[in-house]
């Protein structure tokens, strides 16, 4: 699939959608701690308001069982900054996380066991995306929307359906999805964002440099983005999760009709209905299975 | 007010030319700073941003490296503005260029990302200031009181950036500036860039737009003019405008079909793009202008311009370059084998082969390389 069309930037104001990992299991095991990722993406959060006096930053919490907007630049009480740009974002952004924070845990009281320990991305992509359309309907003179997720738990393959949609959903509004992965593995959902709506990937290599890499390749607007060597994608991982148990695999069974992906032989589409033919011997199934690669 | 942008590029420009001890104690300001970083064009800001925790100089081959081919000549806009002002510090070294910050930029920039700037003065609380005008009163008033003066002092200016991080319609007390601030605000209330008050016991200061939007970026959303075209999905074009310069671009690629008091009707056809092509427009420039001039109605649609509509264009343009002519020679007769075939190794070593037919020993070489042969074949004779 090619990436996506780039729209023309006149200017380089931006407006930047931040999904901000708080998962405290990912945390809890992360060398680096909560607060020195606070610190040094708050820092990042100021610059890109000092770039330009139109640019607008919107951070949303992406929880274990929750998401919610935790700032919004362009709100009334963030507006006047006598006291100082910095301090008021920290304040008022600090009290809204800790508030977040004391809610999504106490969704977590009764839970099953055995779920990956991932944080609900499709809840806090789909807000973004809400968030962004509201500004594309308020008129045409708006800054140039993107997300950056900053993330560092591993992918839930029980999201997969719905983060795929919400890709989707971004590509066709040429919203560009940037990634910051700073998780130990890598993040196939991360990697597939990026690629197909035409955003930066990337996983820095020292986390204590963060906010340079921040500042390096995702503070940069996305006028300037067609001028500049930013880092490529390389080997992306198409890998799907199948439909009826969510886990990922790379080889099953393609429903003809509405393209919904099984790891076994199943009787019934589960999605569209439509009734399949019979099994095949284990022979002729081993050539029929398809694989699901990428377009080129 | 076109007035504001004009003095507003003149007002960097004035920056720029201050010496440099004057620039070095404007960048104690964490203010202007961060005024002289918007100011700069959108790749300098970048560079200005990455270099800002790096200690060492980074050598121009390095900062090359950044930006792609195609950017070559905004980056050396962006860097040339940022010597000019003297945001950058060029260090010759024997074999090459480096550049590194401005030390006292650098230390305040840092010091404004991570802590914030905190204004010298606070608004005023409301009871004090009794009736405050409007908004619309006090863009009355700047537009009233606006005239051109030269302006030479850094104080004056370093004020003025300072004045720009204030909230407009806001009230400031006239007793937290200094003396020479106090001397400047009177000139700046007749310029229409503050307006004084006076309480029963305190005299106040209200900025203006005019001075709250000095530091804006040059590309700022008022400049976005309004589009006025739409082209629909069957080659139809709309354009809802009365000028006749519209109406003259529109007619160079699109036949115009009707012309009312506010609308230009038309429609794009092959014939009227083709002769666009003769003239030497490409696809893209069309495109981009119907793109960028979208009416706001179709401006919010992704995309703006319909999908069948720009590949029709450039389909039509490439229908224009099906053949491809390249100057070359045409040799035959050779005398034998082993001279065409010695002739022919020639001219692929220097990439100059186009076709050859081993049967009948003829072979088109590029005109580049005409000379060459010939030398090489006289040789061989």
């Amino acid at each position: 699939m090619a990436p996506a069309p780039s729209k023309l930037y006149a200017d380089d104001v931006s407006l930047v959608v931040v999904l901000l990992d708080t998962n405290p299991f990912f945390w809890s095991s992360s060398s680096l701690s909560f607060s020195q990722f606070l610190s040094h993406v708050l820092a990042f959060f100021n610059a890109i308001l000092t770039l330009n006096q139109l640019n607008q930053v919107v951070v949303i919490a992406t929880g274990y069982n929750s998401c919610d907007y935790i700032f919004d630049s362009s709100s009334d009480l963030n507006r006047s900054f006598e006291n100082g740009r910095m301090p008021v974002m920290c304040s008022s952004l600090l009290q809204k996380l800790e508030e977040f924070l004391i809610k999504d845990e106490q969704f977590s009281k009764e839970e099953p066991d055995g779920r990956i320990k991932s944080s609900l991305l499709s809840g806090s992509l789909s807000m973004a995306l809400c968030y962004i359309q509201r500004v594309f309907r308020s008129g045409a003179l708006h800054p140039h929307p993107r997300i950056l997720c900053l993330q560092g738990s591993p992918d839930g393959p029980e999201q997969y359906v719905a983060i795929m949609n919400a890709i989707f959903s971004a590509q066709h509004s040429l919203v560009p999805i940037d990634s910051c992965y700073i998780g130990a593995q890598n993040s196939a959902f991360l990697q597939q964002a990026s690629y197909i709506t035409g955003g930066v990937h990337h996983k820095p290599q020292n986390l204590d440099g963060l906010f340079q890499y921040l500042m390096t390749i995702f503070a940069t607007d996305l006028h300037s983005r067609s001028f500049l060597n930013l880092p490529k994608p390389v080997g992306v991982d198409f890998r799907a999760s199948c439909f009826c148990h969510k886990d990922t695999i790379d080889m099953g069974y393609i429903c003809s009709v509405c393209l919904s992906i099984f790891c076994k032989h199943h009787k019934k589409c589960s999605t569209c209905g439509s009734v399949f033919g019979q099994a095949q011997s284990e022979v002729a199934s081993a050539s029929d299975k398809k694989r699901k690669t990428p377009e080129t | 007010m076109p007035q504001v942008k004009i003095i507003a590029k003149n007002f960097m420009d004035m920056v720029a030319s201050l010496p440099a001890i004057k620039l070095d104690m404007l960048y104690r300001n964490q203010f202007i700073c961060e005024a002289i970083l918007r100011s700069l064009p959108p790749l300098a800001k970048k560079y200005v941003l990455q270099m800002l925790y790096i200690d060492v100089p980074i050598t121009s081959k390095s900062l090359q490296e950044w930006v792609i081919a195609d950017g070559s000549s905004k980056h050396k806009v962006a860097i040339d503005r940022l010597i000019q002002l003297r945001v950058l510090e060029v260090i010759d070294r024997k074999k090459e260029t480096a550049y590194k910050l401005n030390s006292t930029f650098q230390t305040n920039l840092r010091k404004h990302l991570i802590n914030g700037g905190i204004l010298p003065r606070e608004p005023m609380p409301s009871n004090v200031t009794a009736r405050l005008p409007t908004l619309e009163e006090l863009d009355a008033y700047a537009h009233g009181q606006w005239e051109e003066q030269g302006v030479d002092q850094a104080d004056l200016i370093a004020f003025l950036l300072e004045l720009s991080f204030h909230t407009t319609g806001e009230a400031y007390s006239l007793n937290t500036l200094t003396d020479d601030q106090r001397a400047m605000i009177k000139d700046l209330a007749d310029l229409g860039l503050v307006k004084l008050q006076q309480g029963r016991k305190e005299s106040w200061f209200i900025p203006t737009k005019l001075a709250t939007n000095l530091s804006v970026s040059l590309t700022d959303s008022s400049l976005r003019k309004q589009g006025f075209v739409v082209v629909e999905t069957n080659f139809r074009l709309y354009a809802y405008s009365s000028s006749k310069l519209h109406c003259e671009i529109l007619r160079l690629f699109s036949r115009v079909e009707y012309q009312l008091p506010n609308l230009i009707v038309g429609a794009i056809t092959k014939e009227s793009l083709y002769n666009a092509f003769e003239n030497g427009i490409t696809a893209e420039q069309i495109i981009t202008f119907l793109q960028q001039n979208a009416h706001p109605r179709v401006a919010e649609k992704t995309p703006a311009v319909p999908e069948n509509v720009t590949d029709q264009i450039r389909l039509w343009e490439t229908d224009l370059n099906r053949v491809e002519m390249t100057p070359a020679h045409c040799y035959d007769e050779f005398p034998s084998r082993d001279v065409f075939e010695a002739a022919s190794d020639f001219a692929r070593v220097h990439c100059g082969l186009l076709w050859e037919d081993p049967k009948k020993m003829r072979m088109v070489v590029k005109a580049e390389i005409h000379m060459l042969m010939r030398e090489h074949l006289r040789g061989n004779k």
